[in-house]
């Protein structure tokens, strides 16, 4: 049994078809006898979901077993924080309208408004998304420090470099953090003092990157067009 | 291993300022040559920072960071003798605990708050900034006012600090204080 099959297992994400004949029935059976408004199945009940991580989601997603992260999403998501957003964005991406306007109020809440564009941009290649989340940022009042970062990340040398610069006399900690992890410089070390800053900001930006950028960018774009 | 002695210097806020616009300038624009020039660079640590990729690179590194250490040496050199003139040096290794600690300051909040300003490191330019030191700075009218405050509180106060104190009020304009420049 692999990794992902046996994390399934401890969820009891596991389906019917492919649970052993001599193994506990799939708890999620009982989604079956309850329908959503509009027709749409419920999504698959999760046992043990709750004390699931967002690795969890990643992962399920990483396996093509999408409403199995929604599930997962549902269950861990306290209304606030990466959680929310990322429930909002699958629920978007399955266009599970009724779930994405019960949500969309809790990621227009979301604080600070400039940090969800810049992670999301931090997610993308270069180009006019990302330019335009970054201006998003920017107007939000996304701070220099975190400007200078995803200056920092450019795949132009020049921008790189002037990002950089910036970084270092905005934050100078978080410049060698950024250069030693982001950028793999060999001989700059990531300051000990900086770490925390540097984590809060990357995590969210890492997770988004393997979540989907674009269902991260969708949601934004929705959340920016108006109220739902 | 001896501790550090706190110095007070009296601070040119204009001059620091330009020669960290003229730093950050030409760190952006990658001029190595004209970075080596600035900083009074001799052949060898010109070479040095012609090597790296950029010469951003080299100014992320390590204080202690054996290549770059005699460079961050130079560049504070150039600030001191740019913005920096020396008012006082304290013989006293107490001073730095004395000036965060002893509780007669310390129950005045309005000198609590302005010694931890002067004695914040984060305020100071980033290569003004080096691991395990203790420096920040205050303009004109803090500095006349915590040298007042600590005045009026002179005789409870130990030797070291009132010379501290004697030293910040019989000085002109802002003061910057580093325990290693």
């Amino acid at each position: 049994m692999g990794f992902f099959d046996r994390a399934k297992a401890v969820l009891g994400l596991q389906k019917a078809g492919r649970a052993s004949g001599s193994g506990p029935a799939p708890r999620a059976t009982r989604a079956d006898d309850r329908k959503k408004k509009g027709g749409r199945p419920p999504l698959p009940d999760v046992a043990g979901a709750a004390s699931a991580t967002i690795e969890d989601v990643l992962t399920a997603r990483a396996a093509g077993s999408f409403d199995e992260a929604r599930a997962i999403l549902a269950a861990i998501d306290k209304g606030q924080g990466l959680r929310t957003i990322l429930r909002a964005a699958a629920a978007l991406e399955a266009k599970d309208e009724e779930e994405v306007s019960k949500l969309l109020p809790l990621v227009r809440k979301d604080s600070p408004a400039w940090q969800l564009r810049l992670q999301a941009a931090a997610a993308l290649e270069k180009g006019k998304e990302r330019d335009d989340l970054v201006a998003r940022a920017k107007k939000l009042g996304a701070p220099a420090w975190s400007m200078a970062w995803i200056a920092a990340l450019s795949s132009n040398e020049a921008e790189q470099r002037a990002g950089l610069v910036d970084l270092l006399f905005e934050d100078a900690g978080l410049a060698r953090t950024v250069a030693a992890r982001d950028l793999a410089f060999a001989d700059v070390k990531p300051d000990n003092d900086a770490v925390r800053r540097y984590a809060a900001f990357a995590h969210g930006r890492d997770v988004i990157r393997r979540f989907g950028p674009a269902q991260v960018v969708a949601l934004l774009a929705r959340v920016d067009s108006g109220p739902a | 291993m001896t501790r550090p002695l706190l110095s007070i210097y009296r601070l040119d806020r204009d001059k620091l300022h330009e020669l960290s616009n003229q730093l950050r300038q030409l760190l952006a624009v990658d001029d190595r040559a004209a970075l080596s020039t600035l900083l009074g660079l001799g052949e060898e640590l010109a070479r040095r920072l012609a090597s790296e990729r950029w010469a951003v690179a080299m100014m992320l590194r390590a204080d202690d960071d054996p290549q770059a250490s005699p460079i961050f040496a130079s560049l504070r050199r150039i600030a001191k003798r740019a913005a920096l003139e020396h008012v006082w040096t304290s013989e006293s290794p107490a001073l730095e605990g004395r000036l965060r600690a002893y509780d007669v300051l310390r129950e005045e909040k309005d000198v609590a708050d302005a010694l931890d300003r002067l004695l914040e490191p984060s305020r100071l330019p980033w290569f003004l900034q080096r691991p395990g030191s203790t420096g920040g700075w205050l303009d004109d009218a803090q500095r006349g006012t915590l040298a007042e405050r600590m005045h009026s509180l002179g005789p409870a106060l130990p030797d070291e600090v009132n010379g501290f104190a004697e030293a910040l009020g019989g000085m002109d304009g802002d003061a910057l204080i580093h325990d290693r420049l």
